[in-house]
């Protein structure tokens, strides 16, 4: 008996700890096993902090704020409330919390972050973003623009570049968001996109358009946006959002917070210029687009990458050759007193070669740069084919045409001559910049089509006196001279004018055709039984 | 084998067939199995065996693509994991595998223990049962710190620290696992080895001998109960063997498909994470780590793991000594509890 209960209890010992250890070391290794597959961060909260998540959450004041923190980087490494936003007895935006005796800053600026992101504040502070957009005659466009529309139009976008009275400069919150400051939501295009967007700068809608956005659009689930590009490392994603080709690095570029340090023209402004913008710290434009073109290279041929952005070089440059254009026809319209300054107590308002909002031609002259001058240079820049065409030169000519009608009703006869005139070229009043081919082929037939290149038989030789003369100013790099030279010393080839796609094209015109014939007898000569309404 | 072929083999290797089949016959098909083993909790000691197996094989596989590097150890496990077709099941197969091998050993320990199988004469065998489970472990351990993640990082400096409180050689044999005084490069090349080469070596002789021994002593009965009946080992034994090798293939698979193993963060020897901890079966340990003073707690463990090391002789001891029949079963119990507790008091803590 003895014996049998010994044999029971061993038993008895042996199946409970067996299943014992086998349940619960199991769910002990699941749990640990997922442990390694959230790498969800334990948040500590400490100290002062915790009586401010408290005070905070009990009252229900900017309870999000603190659970967008919990989310952040900072909050992992243990930086809370107090390490931004402390403050000094006289700071400028120091206020005592109501329900203690804690000195609080009311705006962390660019002076705190740089307490442990020294550098990032530097380089940005070195950026256009940090650029005090005030300083461009705004004294004129505050005349047509009310200041309760500056307030939340302007001064909204612009405060990225504010000058706070700490002097430090900046406000790095407008892309890393409070309280996250999240890399990956910096990085979203979106983002960017906040100012970025509309008719004087469609970026965001020229990135969308652009092959680049389109594939980002489709891969966009897939991407985590939230990486470092640090010490020359690979770029970890497969399709370039805005920062990738203006901010992060690879592997030869490193990660930059200075915007302005790829950039090779100022697009922006009323002249298209190389950049000079701080180029004893940063190197002149070639510099700039020599790292802009380094990081193309991490997806493009090298050969691709120059042709591409050669050619919206020369869409920068053909945009100064129509602005002169406008510019002479405002200056000339207003010394001639056709076009009447604005001008209070000896003060103009209005300037014939930037600003004017109340005569045909000035409007045609400011809208020829500030919006569809730039949608025409920004979207040759970045891949934007509408915003260069249609949104782009088309509403420029449009433009041109309102003005020079305009003057010709006025009575200014050499206006009305060129309403007059019949003469095809009358469209190009100004002079022109081109390249043989274009970057991502050759096209057989399309170059036998524009009418300056048959109606003109010195054409390209126009065009090269033109190109030499840029680049003796600098305004071309040796090497793109050297590119543009090859192009035009082959340019039948470039051009493919000497390939012979007949038969192929012929295809094509029977089939369209086909189309007109279609049209017109579906639309054109539908004659219907019923007069119209209003009789002419 | 064809009759022409078996003479061409037998000639060129003079085995005398008769004598290997007799030999055989008694250590392997007609080796008698005490009955109690067709329970299946009495029947786990080959588990931890087929386990090192599953664990050679796909620990090969790993090495195909795996590169000890600082650099590169990180990137090559997320390849293996992202890239490299069934990477993640073998990835999974592998760390999943080292945990149940520990679970696998920990039953067997606790069987043998309950049923006092490491009585007289297989003393010997339990000593070696408690160094294939330490040498298991350090497996562990430096398979572990193979991933190169923020948290396998900080458990390898942390875990190799406490080498150092050994008085006199704690230092030099830091110096020599670390390859210098920190964890670098060196350590992850000589952990490396130690995890592919050495130590598996140093288990696989280990598994030998230990069935050498079981072979030679025959598999120990039930205690009070030396005229248990047997059965052979083949045919029911071995299938049961494989039956439980298949169900083990399945249940890791299945835990590897459900909860495949994470990647983490890559490691950076300039961020402290602000928790450090080891690996689950290491819980107990660090639980008690962390309320006594380092060097107490080292002997206390230093000293645990000679009492467990030599348990048949001191069990024996207590047992001539003071006439206790049944303190295994007291000990057992309250260090199964006790480490069930920490264990998941560690996790609840977390």
């Amino acid at each position: 008996m003895a014996e049998n209960n010994s044999l029971r209890t061993q038993k008895l010992l042996v199946g409970i700890f067996s299943i014992l250890l086998v349940i619960i070391l199991i769910i002990v290794a699941f749990v640990e096993m997922k442990v390694t597959r959230d790498a969800k961060p334990v948040i500590e909260i400490s100290g002062v902090n915790k009586n401010c998540v408290t005070c905070h959450t009990q009252k229900g004041i900017a309870v999000k704020a603190i659970d967008h923190w919990k989310q952040s980087l900072h909050a992992q490494q243990n930086i809370s409330c107090v390490d931004c936003h402390t403050a000094k007895e006289g700071d400028f935006d120091a206020f005592y919390c109501p329900e203690s005796d804690f000195l609080v800053a009311r705006h962390p600026t660019p002076k705190d972050c740089a307490e442990c992101h020294e550098q990032q504040v530097q380089e940005f502070s070195a950026s256009k973003h940090a650029h005090q957009f005030w300083l461009i005659k705004n004294t004129d466009r505050s005349v047509f623009e009310i200041p309760i529309a500056t307030k939340n139009g302007c001064e909204q976008c612009h405060h990225i570049g504010n000058l706070w009275p700490d002097q430090s400069v900046g406000e790095c919150d407008a892309c890393h968001p409070k309280h996250t400051f999240s890399k990956a939501v910096a990085r979203q295009p979106e983002t960017c996109g906040e100012c970025h967007v509309g008719s004087d700068h469609p970026h965001i809608e020229i990135y969308l358009e652009s092959k680049h956005g389109n594939i980002f659009r489709a891969q966009e689930k897939k991407l985590d946006l939230n990486y470092a590009t640090k010490n020359n490392t690979p770029i970890p994603i497969d399709i370039p959002v805005c920062t990738t080709c203006h901010m992060d690095g690879n592997e030869t570029q490193p990660m930059t917070h200075n915007v302005s340090e790829r950039l090779a023209w100022e697009s922006q402004s009323a002249w298209s210029f190389r950049t000079v913008w701080l180029e004893e710290k940063i190197g002149d434009w070639k510099m700039k687009r020599s790292r802009m073109e380094a990081i193309c290279k991490s997806c493009h041929s090298p050969e691709f990458a120059e042709m591409y952005l050669l050619t919206a070089d020369f869409t920068n440059l053909q945009y100064n050759e129509i602005r002169r254009m406008f510019v002479r026809w405002t200056k000339k319209l207003t010394e001639n007193g056709t076009i009447k300054r604005l001008e209070k107590d000896g003060k103009f308002y209005s300037d014939p070669v930037l600003t004017g909002w109340d005569e045909v031609p000035e409007i045609a002259m400011y809208h020829a740069w500030h919006h569809e001058g730039r949608r025409f240079r920004h979207g040759a820049m970045m891949m934007g084919a509408d915003y260069t065409q249609w949104h782009g030169i088309w509403d420029i000519q449009k433009g041109m045409v309102e003005m020079l009608t305009w003057a010709a009703e006025k009575g200014d006869s050499e206006a009305k001559r060129w309403v007059e005139s019949t003469d095809p070229i009358k469209f190009a009043p100004y002079a022109l910049f081109d390249i043989p081919g274009n970057p991502w082929g050759i096209n057989v037939l399309s170059n036998t089509l524009p009418y300056v290149y048959n109606a003109y038989p010195d054409y390209w030789d126009l065009i090269y006196a033109n190109v030499k003369t840029v680049y003796d100013h600098n305004l071309l790099s040796e090497k793109q001279w050297q590119m543009w030279e090859k192009k035009y010393k082959d340019k039948e080839h470039y051009l493919g004018y000497k390939y012979n796609a007949d038969s192929v094209f012929k295809y094509y015109q029977d089939l369209d055709s086909k189309d007109t014939k279609a049209f017109t007898e579906q639309a054109v000569e539908l004659k219907l039984p019923s007069k119209p309404f209003w009789i002419w | 084998m064809s009759g022409k072929f078996k003479s061409w083999f037998l000639q060129r290797f003079p085995i005398d067939t008769q004598k290997t089949s007799t030999v055989m016959e008694k250590i392997f098909i007609k080796e008698p199995i005490p009955k109690h083993m067709k329970y299946w909790y009495y029947a786990l000691g080959a588990t931890p065996l087929i386990l090192f197996l599953i664990m050679v094989f796909t620990g090969i596989l790993l090495t195909f693509y795996y590169i000890p590097s600082p650099a590169k150890a990180y990137e090559s496990v997320v390849y293996i994991t992202e890239e490299v077709s069934m990477g993640f099941w073998i990835r999974g197969i592998h760390r999943w595998g080292s945990n149940l091998m520990v679970i696998a050993m920990f039953l067997h320990m606790g069987r043998v223990f309950f049923t006092r199988g490491y009585r007289k004469p297989r003393e010997i065998n339990w000593v070696l049962g408690v160094l294939m489970l330490l040498v298991t472990l350090t497996l562990c351990f430096t398979g572990y710190s193979m991933i190169y993640n923020q948290l396998s990082y900080w458990a390898t400096t942390v875990g190799t620290n406490m080498i150092k409180e050994i008085p006199l050689i704690g230092a030099p044999i830091l110096y020599l696992l670390r390859g210098g005084e920190d964890v670098t490069a060196n350590t992850l090349t000589r952990f490396f080895n130690l995890h592919i080469g050495f130590l598996p070596t140093i288990l696989f002789i280990l598994i030998i001998v230990h069935i050498i021994f079981v072979r030679m002593h025959g598999v120990a009965k039930l205690e009070d109960k030396e005229d248990e009946e047997t059965y052979s080992f083949y045919p029911e034994h071995f299938y049961h063997t494989l039956i439980i090798g298949l169900f083990l293939l399945a249940v890791l698979s299945a835990l590897t498909v459900i909860m495949p193993p994470g990647l983490g963060e890559q490691a950076n020897p300039n961020v402290t994470p602000p928790h450090i901890k080891p690996e689950w079966y290491f819980f107990a340990v660090f639980s008690v780590l962390k309320f006594v003073p380092l060097k107490l707690g080292i002997y206390f463990f230093t000293a645990l793991i000679i009492v467990l090391t030599f348990w048949p002789f001191f069990d024996d001891f207590i047992r001539r000594k003071w006439q206790v029949r049944r303190i295994h079963y007291w000990v057992g119990s309250l260090t199964i509890i006790l480490f069930l507790f920490l264990t998941v008091f560690e996790i609840i803590v977390q």
